[in-house]
C-alpha cells in the first residue's frame, strides 16, 4: 500500500482532530501504517516556541508538510490536522508531497463559537487571545480541496464515511468489502462446499 | 509487552483432554500444570459458526445477527444467506489489535472469508469456497502457503461424512501436518504480537470416528480397527503443539481453546416428520422416498411451522403478515410458540422415554436479536440427538445421519487452557467463550469495549 497525505484544514473547532483520529483508527484496522500530525501536538513538540504571526504560522505548516512528505514517500499515511489558514503554504505542501488529499472541514463561525470545545472563542471575546484565525486573522478557504465536509450539517459519521468512501474511490485505501453482496458464483461455490461437508 | 499465541482446536472435548487422556498429552499437561484451565462454555448453539466469531468478538449470536451457517435474510421461505465474514459487523480481536498498532497472524479462524485487511497476515478458514479464490491477506501469502505446506496447503478435508475411513484418516493427518507446518513458518518468519491458529482436524475426526472409541455409542464394537484413532490423533496434535511452542520467547503467553465439545450422537430426530405428525407441517404431496426437505414442497395454507436440520434444530413459524403465506394470527403467535416449545420438550424416543429436549426463545437467551432469528432454537435430547431435515423417511427417528455418516454431536463445553505466567487459582474453573476476547485485550492493556459481554480472565 502506497503512502499519501491526508491534510485536514479548517478553523478551530471544525472537527479536524475528531475526524482525523477516526480515520487513523480505521486505516490502522485495515493494516496501513499511519501517523497523525495534530496541530496542537506539533506546536508542543516540533514547533515549540513558534508564535501566531503569519511568518511563524507559515514555518509551522511547512514543517508539518515536510514531515508528511517524508512519511508519504516511505509509504506511511500521514494525517495532518492543523488549521493551516493560508492557501499559499497549503499549495506548497501539495506540490511537495504530490500524493496529497485535502479535506476542508467547513463550519460557520457562529456554530464554531457555540461549540467552542477548548473555550478559545470565549477567550478571544474576552480579549485574552489575539491573532485568532477567523476572527482577527484570516482563514483562506481552499479552492481545490478533494473533500469538503460541512460539519455543521453532517453528523460525524456522515463526514467520516465521506472521507473513507472518497479514499477508496481514489484507490488510496483498500475497500472494506463488507457492503458487497456475494456474486452468484461465490454463493454457489460456498453452497457446494457446505453441501460436500454435509452441512446442508 | 509480551506476545500471545492461541491454538484453537475446533471441537476439542474437555473430558478427553483434562481427564481421560491428560497423561498422554505431555505438552498440554505442562500448559495445564502451569496455567489456568477448565471447560469453556460455548455459544447457544454450540456450533462453529457462530461460536468462533463470538469468541473473537465477545458478542452473542443474537448480537452478531447469525444463528448458524444458514440464516434467514428475509421472511420469504427460501431467502437464506451463509454467514460469512461479510456479515460480521462486530469488531474482531484483530480489528482492535490492528487499531492499537499490534500485529496479528490469523490462521484458519472460521468466518474470515473473504479476507479483509488487517495489520498482519490472515489465512481464511475452511469456509473458503475453494482454493481458486483469494483467501489470504496479503494476496501473495496464498502462493507461499502452498510452497511451505509440502506443495499443497489444505483448507479442509474434502468430505468427513464418508464410509472411506482409511482415506479420511489419512486426509485429516495430512491436512493437520501441513497446516501446522505452514502456521509455524509464517509465525517464525515475521514478528507478531498476537497469533491464532484454528485446526479443524479434531472436529473432523470426532464426527468420522466417534463410534469406534466411545463405549457408550450404539454402534461401538470392542477391539475394532479404529478404536484408538481419536486418542492417537490427540497425541499427535499434542506433539504438533509441542513443536509450535517449544522455541517461543519466554514472554509469550499460550492459550488453547476450543469452540465446543463433542458427545455421542444417539440418533437423529426427523424434525419435519415430527412436525407433520403433530399437525404443524403439511406437504403438497407425500414424498415417495426419502428426500431432503425443501420449502417448495410445503403446503403453506396448512402449515404452522417447519424446521431446518443440523446439530441443533431451528424452528420457523408461519405467521400471518410476516411470512408470505402465514397462517398463525399475530395475536396467537406467543401462545402457539409456547405450545410448540412444550411439545418439542416432551419429545420421546422410540421406547416412549422423554429425551429432555430444550427449546429456547432467542429473545430470552440473547442480549439482542439482530437479523432474523429462528422462532425456536432446539437442542433435541439436549444435543444427544441431531436434527435431520429429511422427509419421506417414514419415521421420526433415524439412527444414521441423513447427510452422510456422522457419529458425534456437538457438546456445550469446549476447552480453555492459559499459561500466562501470572498467579493463578487452582483449576479447573468454568469459563465462558465470551471471556476470551476481553482477556486478550486486557493482556495487551487495551480498553475493553462496552459491547463485549465477557469478563477478562485473571
Amino acid at each position: 500500500m502506497r503512502g499519501f497525505t491526508l491534510w485536514f484544514t479548517g478553523m478551530s473547532g471544525a472537527g479536524k482532530t475528531t475526524l482525523s483520529r477516526m480515520v487513523e483508527e480505521t486505516l490502522l484496522e485495515r493494516g496501513m501504517r499511519v501517523e497523525v500530525l495534530d496541530g496542537d501536538v506539533i506546536r508542543n513538540n516540533l514547533s515549540q516556541g513558534l508564535g501566531f504571526s503569519k511568518k511563524d504560522r507559515d514555518i509551522n505548516i511547512r514543517r508539518i508538510g515536510f514531515v508528511c512528505h517524508l512519511l508519504t514517500r516511505n509509504d506511511v499515511v500521514a494525517i495532518a490536522a492543523a488549521i493551516s489558514p493560508y492557501r499559499e503554504i497549503r499549495s506548497e505542501n501539495r506540490n511537495l508531497i504530490k500524493s496529497y488529499v485535502e479535506i476542508f472541514c467547513k463550519c460557520p463561525l457562529d456554530v464554531l463559537k457555540e461549540r467552542d470545545p477548548k473555550g478559545l472563542y470565549k477567550k478571544v471575546e474576552k480579549g485574552e487571545i489575539k491573532q485568532f484565525t477567523g476572527i482577527d486573522d484570516p482563514y483562506e478557504e481552499p479552492l481545490d480541496a478533494e473533500i469538503i465536509l460541512e460539519t455543521d450539517k453532517e453528523t460525524v459519521e456522515q463526514s467520516f464515511n465521506k472521507i473513507i468512501r472518497t479514499l477508496e474511490l481514489m484507490n488510496y485505501i483498500p475497500p472494506s468489502g463488507i457492503e458487497d453482496e456475494y456474486t452468484e458464483e461465490e454463493e454457489e461455490k460456498i453452497k457446494e462446499r457446505l453441501r460436500s461437508l454435509g452441512y446442508i | 509487552m509480551g506476545k500471545l499465541l492461541i491454538l484453537g482446536l475446533d471441537c476439542a472435548e474437555p473430558e478427553l483432554v483434562f481427564n481421560k487422556w491428560i497423561n498422554d498429552l505431555p505438552n498440554i499437561r505442562s500448559l495445564v500444570k502451569n496455567g489456568v484451565f477448565g471447560p469453556l462454555h460455548s455459544t447457544l448453539p454450540p456450533i462453529t459458526v457462530p461460536a468462533w466469531t463470538a469468541m473473537m468478538t465477545s458478542q452473542d449470536p443474537g448480537m452478531l445477527g447469525f444463528y448458524g451457517f444458514r440464516n434467514r435474510k428475509s421472511y420469504d421461505y427460501e431467502d437464506l444467506f451463509f454467514a460469512n465474514a461479510k456479515y460480521v459487523k462486530a469488531k474482531t480481536l484483530w480489528n482492535h489489535l490492528s487499531r492499537n498498532r499490534l500485529r496479528s497472524l490469523v490462521f484458519g479462524v472460521p468466518q474470515t472469508y473473504p479476507p479483509r485487511p488487517l495489520n498482519g497476515t490472515l489465512v481464511c478458514s475452511f469456509l473458503t469456497p475453494s482454493k481458486d479464490v483469494q483467501y489470504t491477506f496479503p494476496d501473495e501469502v496464498k502462493v507461499e502457503l502452498d510452497r511451505v505446506a509440502d506443495g499443497n496447503y489444505i483448507i479442509d478435508v474434502e468430505d468427513f461424512r464418508t464410509d472411506e475411513k482409511d482415506e479420511l484418516l489419512e486426509a485429516i493427518y495430512v491436512m493437520t501436518e501441513r497446516r501446522f507446518k505452514a502456521f509455524r513458518y509464517f509465525y517464525q518468519k515475521d514478528s507478531y504480537d498476537f497469533a491464532i491458529m484454528v485446526e479443524m482436524g479434531i472436529d473432523r475426526i470426532h464426527h468420522g470416528f466417534w463410534r469406534y472409541f466411545d463405549k457408550g455409542h450404539r454402534l461401538y464394537e470392542p477391539g475394532n480397527k479404529y478404536e484408538n484413532v481419536i486418542h492417537d490423533y490427540y497425541v499427535y496434535l499434542d506433539q504438533e503443539i509441542g513443536r509450535t511452542i517449544e522455541n517461543l520467547p519466554s514472554d509469550t503467553s499460550v492459550m488453547i481453546v476450543s469452540d465446543h465439545g463433542a458427545k455421542t450422537m444417539v440418533g437423529a430426530i426427523c424434525i419435519n416428520e415430527w412436525l407433520q405428525r403433530e399437525g404443524y407441517l403439511a406437504l403438497k404431496e407425500p414424498p415417495k422416498k426419502r428426500e431432503r426437505f425443501k420449502t417448495s414442497m410445503v403446503d403453506w395454507s396448512k402449515t404452522k411451522a417447519w424446521g431446518e436440520g443440523g446439530y441443533y434444530s431451528r424452528i420457523f413459524m408461519n405467521v400471518q403478515g410476516r411470512e408470505p403465506k402465514g397462517v398463525i394470527p399475530q395475536d396467537q403467535y406467543e401462545t402457539a410458540r409456547d405450545e410448540l416449545k412444550a411439545r418439542l420438550e416432551a419429545i420421546e424416543d422410540e421406547s416412549g422415554k422423554c429425551i429432555h429436549t430444550k427449546a429456547f426463545k432467542p429473545e430470552e437467551v440473547y442480549r439482542e436479536t439482530n437479523g432474523i432469528a429462528p422462532d425456536l432454537i432446539v437442542y433435541l435430547g439436549n444435543l444427544d440427538w441431531r436434527s435431520a431435515g429429511s422427509v419421506g423417511v417414514g419415521s421420526v427417528y433415524l439412527y444414521e445421519n441423513d447427510t452422510g455418516p456422522d457419529d458425534a454431536n456437538h457438546a456445550e463445553n469446549g476447552i480453555f487452557i492459559w499459561r500466562s505466567g501470572g498467579n493463578h487459582p487452582g483449576g479447573p474453573h468454568p469459563y465462558s467463550i465470551y471471556d476470551i476476547a476481553p482477556t486478550v485485550l486486557k493482556y495487551f492493556d487495551i480498553d475493553i469495549p462496552s459491547e463485549m459481554i465477557g469478563t477478562p480472565i485473571r
